[in-house]
């Protein structure tokens, strides 16, 4: 066997997975190569690593910070609760307030241009429209 | 309590419940996390993120597998999504280094390095050397080997964690075998370390 052919199998030898003919032939190669010994110790040695740091002691206040985050999760979800419940009045207000404001806006704009017969009638229409629209938003209040 | 019991409990939000899972599971899955991220700081973070996972989604578990299947499988999903995480992050530092010229570099090398301040360099060498082996090989020769070798399972529990044959699981741990060896010669024969 060549060094190569070794160098391939040296892993499945540390792992215990040749077959006894090849695992054989791995020893008897290795009795007789230092640099095939020299490349299986240092194999073995970067395996190690696993080994040594695997199953690493976990910290004693994992579950005290895993309980503060949950805690913390559920206050952020409860304000967010009152987030969704408050903010649909808010801007219902705002839009009345928006289109109060606009109206009156309007009606101001247009009264002193104008004369008197079209500003009526466009603050009759208004009236008309405004008032259902409002009314509606309030009643959902 | 057994794990059924303890799922009906934490699926009616009792912390109780909560709290036996959590101290029964954590060494294994901050142990799974640490063979995926390599970092023990990392890990925990992670084995929280996995926890809270559980507790939000647990009326979606069927008991149709086991709990730890289920556990591991979240563990090495979040794993990776960090590291394809803090993959992209590199990225992006590397290309802004390229114009601050790569100062903001050392400072997170040094603050790594003081993780483990009594290990000596050697093992320090060596344990760097196995991990980038490690982060190096396809994702789903990863999580195999890192349940065989972090968590020693058998390949049949990998196989039903990563939904897979039995065959492809014997598979993807030869080659990510292969694949480390290859690794380490390279670096062997390179004198690398
Ligand atoms: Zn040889």
């Amino acid at each position: 066997m060549n060094h190569k052919s070794i160098h391939n199998d040296l892993i499945f030898y540390l792992d215990n997975e040749l077959s006894v003919e090849k695992r054989t032939a791995v020893e008897k190669h290795l009795e007789e190569c230092a640099d095939c010994r020299s490349f299986l110790a240092f194999l073995q040695d970067g395996m190690q690593v696993i080994e040594k740091e695997k199953n690493p002691e976990v910290s004693p206040f994992f579950y005290t910070r895993l309980s503060a985050r949950l805690e913390e999760k559920e206050e952020s979800q409860v304000q967010n609760q009152w987030v969704q419940l408050v903010q649909p009045v808010f801007f219902s207000l705002l839009l009345v307030a928006g289109i109060y404001g606009g109206l009156k806006l309007g009606s101001n704009a247009s009264s002193p241009k104008s004369d008197q017969h079209v500003t009526s009638s466009i603050q009759m229409l208004n009236d008309f429209d405004a008032e259902p629209v409002e009314s509606f938003l309030l009643d959902e209040l | 309590m057994d794990e059924a019991q303890l799922i009906k409990g934490i699926q009616q939000g009792d912390r109780k419940s909560f709290q036996i899972l959590v101290e029964t599971y954590q060494p294994m899955v901050v142990n799974t996390c640490l063979g995926i991220v390599h970092n023990q700081a990392d890990a925990e973070d992670l084995a929280q993120d996995v926890f809270l996972e559980i507790f939000r989604t647990a009326e979606k578990f069927r008991g149709d597998s086991k709990l730890s299947t289920w556990l591991y499988r979240i563990a090495t999903n979040r794993s990776l999504n960090l590291i394809r995480n803090n993959k992209r992050k590199r990225f992006f530092q590397s290309i802004e280094e390229t114009f601050t010229g790569g100062r903001n570099r050392s400072s997170e090398i040094s603050e790594n390095r003081a993780d483990q301040p009594d290990q000596n360099m050697a093992d320090q060498q060596r344990s760097d050397l196995l991990h980038r082996a490690i982060d190096r090989l396809p994702e789903k020769q990863r999580i195999a080997f890192t349940l065989n070798k972090y968590e020693e399972l058998p390949y049949q529990q990998i196989a039903e964690i990563m939904e897979i044959s039995l065959a492809s699981v014997e598979s993807l741990i030869h080659r990510a075998k292969k694949n480390l060896q290859e690794q380490l010669l390279d670096c062997y024969k390179k004198k690398c370390v």
